[in-house]
Order: C-alpha cells, then structure tokens, then sequence
C-alpha cells in the first residue's frame, strides 16, 4: 500500500478549500466531511428520497434498501454479528440516554450498582445519574491513575462490589487516552456485568470489532467519523436489545397500546420510533467506505507524527501545562497557559484563526477530579498536517505573549 | 469589605480607562494592539474578594465566570455595578462597559446601547459571537437592574 498521503487526503475536504486561513483543531466537537459523504446526502435527496419501511411505491422500497445497506455497512465496520443489532440514534448521547433508560426495571432494580470512570462524558454520566435516582441504583466511579488514565486496581475492586452495568468510554474526549477497553470489558465480564463503550472517539480512532471485545453495547455519533450531524449508532447483542425499554415509545405503555407493539416489535425497528434519519445513515455509511480506502495503521502514524511534533514545539512555549499524555494518545491535547483561564487562551487562537475549544469539554467531574477550571483542547485529525501544527503552536507563542505582557 | 468600599476604590480605576484607554483601543490598527490593551483594564480593577462573590451574583451566558454587583443611590437615582470574572478578556470588556454606565440615572441606563458604543471603539469586529453573547447577557443584567416604573 502506498504512503498515506495527507494533501491526498484533505483535498477531498471542501471545507479547507472554502476555508483556507483556518487550523482547525477541534475535531473532536466535529469533523469535517468528505465530498464522497456530501455527494451522497445530496444525491439521496436529489434521487431517492422517500420514507422507509413504509411505502406501497418503488420509491420508498429503494431508500428502505439504501437505509438498510447503510446499516449492514455499519454493522461491517464494527464487525456486529448481525446488522438486526445496529439501531440508529440520532447521536451516542441519545444512544447513551436509550440504554440507561431502557435497562431500567428490565435489568437494573433497586439497590443494584453500576460502575462508570472519573473520565467520563456527561452523556456517560447524567442519563445514568437521572434514572438511578428514580430506581434507586448505586452509582459507583472508578478513580483515575496520576497520570489520568483509568485505575485498573480500583478498577478490579469496584468490580468485586457485582456492578449489573459497567459504561466506560474507549478515548477520553478530554485528554485523549486509548484506555485499555478490551482489559476492561474481560475483567467486567468476569465479574458478571454488562459492557457499554461510548465509542463516541473511539469509533474513527479504531474500528471497532464489537465480537472479539465482546462488549454489550457500543455506541457512537456519525459526525465524529467524517459522517453527517444527528445520525448516531447504538450496537447492542440482541439479547440486550431486546431487554432495553424504547425509550420513544411510551415505556411500559408499550404492552397496552397493540398498536405500538405490532408495529415496532422486532429488532432493529423496536427501538427507532418515528422517520429515521434516512440521509443521515446513508452519509454515514458513505463515510465508512471513504475512511476504508486508507490504511488505519498508516492515518495512526500520521497523527503520532502530529502529536509528536505537536509536543515537542509545546516544550519550548513557556507557561504551558499539558494534561495530555503523549503516548495512548488518539489525538487529543488538553492544555493550559499557567494561570490563566483557558476562555482566555481559546480567544487569543480564534483571533488568530485557529479553532480549538476551551471549557470542560462536558466532562465536570474530571476536572474537579483535575483541579482545574477548564482547558484548551487541540484535537487533531487525518486531514490536519504538519503546517497546521505549527500555525497553532506560533498561535499559541503569540497568545502567551499577549497573556503575559 | 462592603460594596460601597469597594465601589469607592473601583472609580479611580473606570475613571482612568474612560479618560484613557478608550481611546488607545479606539486607535489601535490591529487586534493584538486591542488586545494588550484589553488585557491590562481588569488587571487595573481592584479583585473582588472571594467571599463576595456569591452564586446569585453569575452573570449566566459567559464561557467563564463572572459576577456582577449593583448598588443603586436612591437619593440621586445613580446607578453602580462592581464586576470580577476569572477571565481577562470579560473582565476587560466588562471594565469598558462599566466605565460607560456607572453613575447613571435609571432613565439613562434604560437607554443605553451597548452595540453602538463597542462599533465606536471598533471593538465589535474583533469580539467572537461567544463573547458577543456574553456580553449581550452582562447588559441585559445591567439594565434590569434599573427600577420598573
């Protein structure tokens, strides 16, 4: 296979070309989309667009084809037993809020524990939070290591307290480490619990292969993998699937209303109320195809060298803490200028053209755990290049020099 | 230290930026000039202190903290505010818009137009919309702080 080649690879990426005094580098709020997944959201409304699943006409029996592709091309990326077990969301927080509501009553009961990590989304957090109170399930956290990476020795004694759920991300959106999923969801499994991954970095950093993981559920946003807005996936065995209450449907209501039952009781539909976001899937779908013409390996190496440069040219701005740690590292860098606010520092680069974001990333509870009151946070993607670092690194020079006068 | 203390050493400070730093931001050609000099108004305002800075005091909309203090003069109808923000930039736009409306009446804050005074300075080209809306939420705070008729 040849190099990978990245001007190749960011010509295919209208924006830069509509846009080319920005450096982006906030990839992991969104990414971009290639014109491959552009072509095929406008050619699905240009030509095919109808409902699905629904109409007597041809029309709608191809965009029901189209939609169904693009879940078995979804269900081959994450390598699924079936594509029956791909639900679509519109996102991984919704996917997230199905599964923590739809595990309530059928699964977790009063008194039972679930484990979630320090380092979790909010979407990892609250949607557990909110329906544990009501149920009365213990929510318990797995601390973090000194160097911000999930404690595995805590790890293996929370684990002894018999969690029912453990729900950890694959790559903290914050600080961008690869955490150890497969070790995790072996040890939980052991312990008798069910895996959830939010996958929601993860899922364009590795493809995941949900069978040898053998996690229970697996989850991830569309736009976070060179796909459109408001799709999302939801992976789930059957078995758990089929235990989750839709949370569009009604809840318990759902065995009174005939209706709802006869129309939403088999898998994957029981749990996509409403017109699906047809356009959506099939962008996503586009996305996939795109991203597997390239090598991962080769896209990792190129975004080491990244982080590597990235790194190395840190060094040398003074006044700069890095919360990152530089290996396991997906391609995201959490940062601060010493003593100042990251609102500030974020500010400073976005006069200059460079987009990262500053705050708490909706990651509240890792930042008390931190003790910091934000960060800025660089996050990289395939299409970015070297010029692009350096254009962030003199950004953030001129930044602390301002900041600091 | 109690509000009017604190109002009574902030003055100094507003009256400066007015007489000032206004116009070295109104005259600077590029936004790193703006910037230095935005940099350094908060850093002229005396820190309010921790203990009053309470939660009922968050001015909401800002990406960063910040509170925001009123004390009204009924016998005058003069209107002052006292601000803190953890970040520079707020706090230096925030200076700005205090050196504006401090002491004025009830009517004179009802019609007070921040946009037009921040296109004056030139300002307004160089603010990000996050930052707009901050402080489009700081005056929209500040005005309801006036008496209702």
């Amino acid at each position: 296979m040849p190099a990978f080649d990245v001007q190749q690879f960011r010509q295919q990426f209208a924006f830069f070309q509509q846009q080319p005094d920005w450096v982006y580098l906030d990839n992991a709020a969104t990414m971009h989309k290639p014109q491959a997944v552009i072509d095929a959201v406008t050619q699905f409304y240009q030509r095919h667009n109808s409902n699905v699943h629904r109409g007597a006409h041809q029309l709608s029996q191809q965009a029901t084809m189209l939609f169904e592709q693009a879940r078995t091309s979804v269900a081959a990326y994450v390598n699924a037993a079936h594509s029956d077990e791909i639900i679509f969301t519109s996102g991984a927080t919704a996917a997230l809020n199905q599964i923590a509501f739809g595990l309530m009553h059928t699964v977790l009961k009063p008194g039972d524990r679930i484990l979630l990590t320090q380092l979790e989304h909010h979407a990892n957090i609250v949607p557990w939070q909110l329906h544990c109170q009501r149920h009365g399930v213990i929510i318990d956290v797995v601390p973090l290591t000194p160097q911000h990476t999930v404690d595995l020795v805590a790890y293996q004694k929370l684990l002894a307290l018999k969690p029912k759920v453990v729900s950890f991300s694959h790559i903290s959106n914050v600080l961008g480490h690869i955490q150890p999923v497969a070790q995790m969801v072996a040890q939980a499994k052991a312990a008798g619990a069910i895996t959830m991954i939010d996958g929601a970095q993860g899922a364009v950093y590795q493809q995941p292969d949900v069978q040898q993981l053998d996690c229970d559920f697996y989850v991830f946003s569309g736009h976070k993998l060179y796909g459109p807005t408001g799709i999302g996936v939801l992976y789930g065995k059957t078995q758990w699937l089929e235990q989750l209450t839709p949370v569009f449907a009604g809840g318990e209501m759902i065995d009174t209303v005939s209706f709802v039952n006869t129309t939403f009781n088999k898998l994957p539909f029981r749990l996509e109320a409403g017109t699906p976001n047809i356009a959506g899937a099939i962008g996503l779908s586009a996305a996939i195809s795109w991203l597997q013409k390239y090598n991962t390996e080769q896209i990792q190496q190129h975004k080491s060298l990244l982080l590597k440069e990235f790194y190395s040219g840190l060094q040398a701005i003074k006044a700069i803490d890095i919360l990152s740690m530089p290996v396991h590292n997906a391609g995201i860098v959490a940062l601060n200028v010493a003593g100042e606010h990251p609102a500030d520092v974020a500010e400073l680069l976005n006069q200059q053209q460079v987009a990262v974001r500053s705050g708490q990333h909706c990651a509240m509870p890792l930042f008390s755990y931190l003790a910091q009151q934000g960060a800025v946070r660089c996050s990289f993607a395939a299409y970015n290049t070297l010029d692009d670092v350096n254009r962030c690194l003199l950004a953030l020079e001129q930044a602390v020099e301002i900041l600091t006068a | 230290m109690t509000l009017e203390q604190l109002l009574a050493e902030t003055q100094p400070a507003l009256l400066q930026i007015k007489q000032q730093d206004l116009a070295d931001i109104s005259a600077a050609k590029d936004w790193q000039s703006k910037y230095r000099v935005l940099m350094q108004l908060g850093k002229k305002l005396p820190p309010v202190p921790e203990k009053m800075k309470q939660p009922h005091l968050l001015v909401k909309g800002c990406e960063s903290r910040a509170w925001l203090m009123h004390y009204h003069d009924k016998a005058q109808d003069k209107h002052f505010f006292v601000l803190d923000s953890e970040a520079r930039i707020v706090k230096g736009l925030m200076a700005i818009m205090l050196c504006l409306v401090n002491g004025m009446t009830s009517a004179e804050l009802a019609k007070f137009d921040l946009c037009h005074k921040f296109d004056q300075l030139n300002l307004k080209p160089y603010l990000s919309q996050s930052r707009g809306n901050g402080l489009t939420a700081m005056a929209e705070r500040i005005k309801a702080c006036c008496p209702a008729k």
